[in-house]
C-alpha cells in the first residue's frame, strides 16, 4: 500500500517527480539547513513561530512576552507560510495538488472512522506536537536536522526521544490494531 | 549586525520557507503513510532522507569549524548555537515524540501539508497552536504557585 506512491519515481526530470530518492532529497535538506545559517546567522526551525502567532494573536503569557517570540523574531512566521507554498509549488507542478491524502493502511485503521472523531484525533494530536514541541524548545527541524548535525547534546537527547515515543506509539498501537482484528 | 529591514528579512525567510516546505514534500515527509512505514521498519524511506540530511549538516559544519567559516549577513565566524538542555525538554519530547507517532505530522511539514491540500493538517495546525498557548498557560501557572509561597498576589491573570 505504501509503494504504491514509488512508482511515481520514474518521472523525470527531477524537480516534477513527486517524490525524489532519499539521498537527494536529504542532502538538499541538509545543505539547505547549513545554508540558511550561512546566510542569515539564523539556524532552521518551525516550532518556535506557534509562540509568535500565540503572541500576535493577542496573548499575554509572560512566555510569549520575551525576546524569542517578539515582533522582530515574525521571521518565523514567515518562514512557515513560505513552508506552505512550498507545499503548494511542489503539489502543483505535480498535478496532486488536493488529492486525498495517503494516510496507509496503519493511520486508516487507527484513527477514528467517524469525520467528528477525525477531527477530535487530529485537534489531540495536534495539542500533544504542540505542547511537546514548546517544552522541548524545538522540533525535528531544530532539534533533529540542525541540532543534530552541529553535535548539540540536547538535540540529541530530543530527537531520541522524539524517535522513541513516536516508535512506541506505532509499534504499541501496531500490536493492538492485530490484537482487535484490525489489519494495518 | 547590519540588520536588513523587517520587509527584506520577512520575505528573505518566506522564501527560504517555500524551498524547505518544497523540499519536505520531494522527501515524502508531508506524507502521512511514509512516517507510518517508518515507524513501523515497513519503508525506511524517510530514514534515509533523515540520515542523509543529519550527515551532509555535520559534514558542512565540521568543515565551517575547521576551515573558520564566515556567515554571509554578517561576516562574521559562523556561529552554532546549541539548544539549551531544559528540564521540561524529556517529558516535552516525549509528548511530541506522540503526537508525531499517532498523526504522522509534524511542525514543520504541517504547513507543507496544507498547501499540498491535505486539509486536514489544517486540523493539527489549530492543534499545534492550542498546545503552544497550553505550554504558555501552564508556565505562567507555575510561576504564580511559586510565587505565592513568598506573598499572596493578586495580580491579573494574562490570556
Amino acid at each position: 500500500m505504501t509503494n504504491d506512491i514509488f512508482t511515481h519515481m520514474g518521472n523525470l526530470p527531477l524537480l516534477s517527480a513527486e517524490l525524489w530518492p532519499a539521498w537527494v532529497a536529504g542532502g538538499a535538506i541538509g545543505i539547505f539547513a547549513f545554508a540558511q545559517r550561512w546566510l542569515t546567522d539564523q539556524p532552521l526551525g518551525c516550532s518556535a513561530a506557534f509562540g509568535n502567532v500565540c503572541a500576535r494573536a493577542g496573548s499575554r503569557l509572560p512566555l510569549f512576552q520575551g525576546h524569542a517570540h517578539s515582533p522582530a523574531t515574525d521571521w518565523k512566521i514567515w518562514f512557515l507560510v513560505g513552508v506552505f507554498l512550498g507545499g503548494l509549488l511542489a503539489s502543483v507542478s505535480t498535478g496532486t495538488w488536493a488529492e486525498p491524502a495517503h494516510f496507509g493502511a496503519f493511520y486508516n485503521a487507527l484513527m477514528p472512522q467517524t469525520s467528528l472523531g477525525r477531527i477530535a484525533w487530529w485537534l489531540l494530536g495536534g495539542v500533544l506536537i504542540g505542547m511537546g514541541a514548546r517544552m522541548a524548545g524545538g522540533c525535528t527541524s531544530g532539534h533533529t536536522i540542525n541540532g543534530v548535525a552541529m553535535g548539540s547534546k540536547a538535540s540529541i537527547v530530543a530527537s531520541i526521544l522524539f524517535f522513541s515515543a513516536a516508535l512506541g506509539t506505532a509499534q504499541i498501537a501496531q500490536f493492538l490494531l492485530k490484537l482487535s482484528g484490525g489489519a494495518a | 549586525m547590519n540588520s536588513p529591514s523587517p520587509m527584506i528579512r520577512n520575505g528573505s525567510f518566506l522564501l527560504f520557507g517555500v524551498l524547505f516546505g518544497f523540499l519536505l514534500s520531494r522527501a515524502g515527509a508531508t506524507d502521512p503513510a511514509l512516517i507510518s512505514g517508518l515507524l513501523l521498519f515497513q519503508n525506511l524511506h524517510l530514514l534515509w532522507v533523515i540520515g542523509t540530511a543529519v550527515s551532509v549538516g555535520a559534514v558542512l559544519n565540521l568543515s565551517a569549524k575547521f576551515f573558520h567559516w564566515r556567515n554571509l549577513s554578517n561576516g562574521q565566524l559562523m556561529s552554532f548555537p546549541h539548544k539549551p538542555f531544559v528540564r521540561a525538554l524529556i517529558p516535552g519530547a516525549l509528548l511530541f515524540g506522540t503526537g508525531w507517532g499517532l498523526t504522522g505530522v509534524c511542525p514543520g511539514t504541517a504547513p507543507a501539508m496544507l498547501g499540498e491540500g491535505q486539509w486536514f493538517a489544517g486540523i493539527i495546525l489549530v492543534g499545534i497552536v492550542l498546545g503552544t498557548w497550553l505550554v504558555g498557560f501552564l508556565h505562567h501557572k507555575q510561576v504564580q504557585r511559586m510565587l505565592k509561597i513568598t506573598h499572596h498576589s493578586s495580580e491579573i491573570h494574562p490570556r
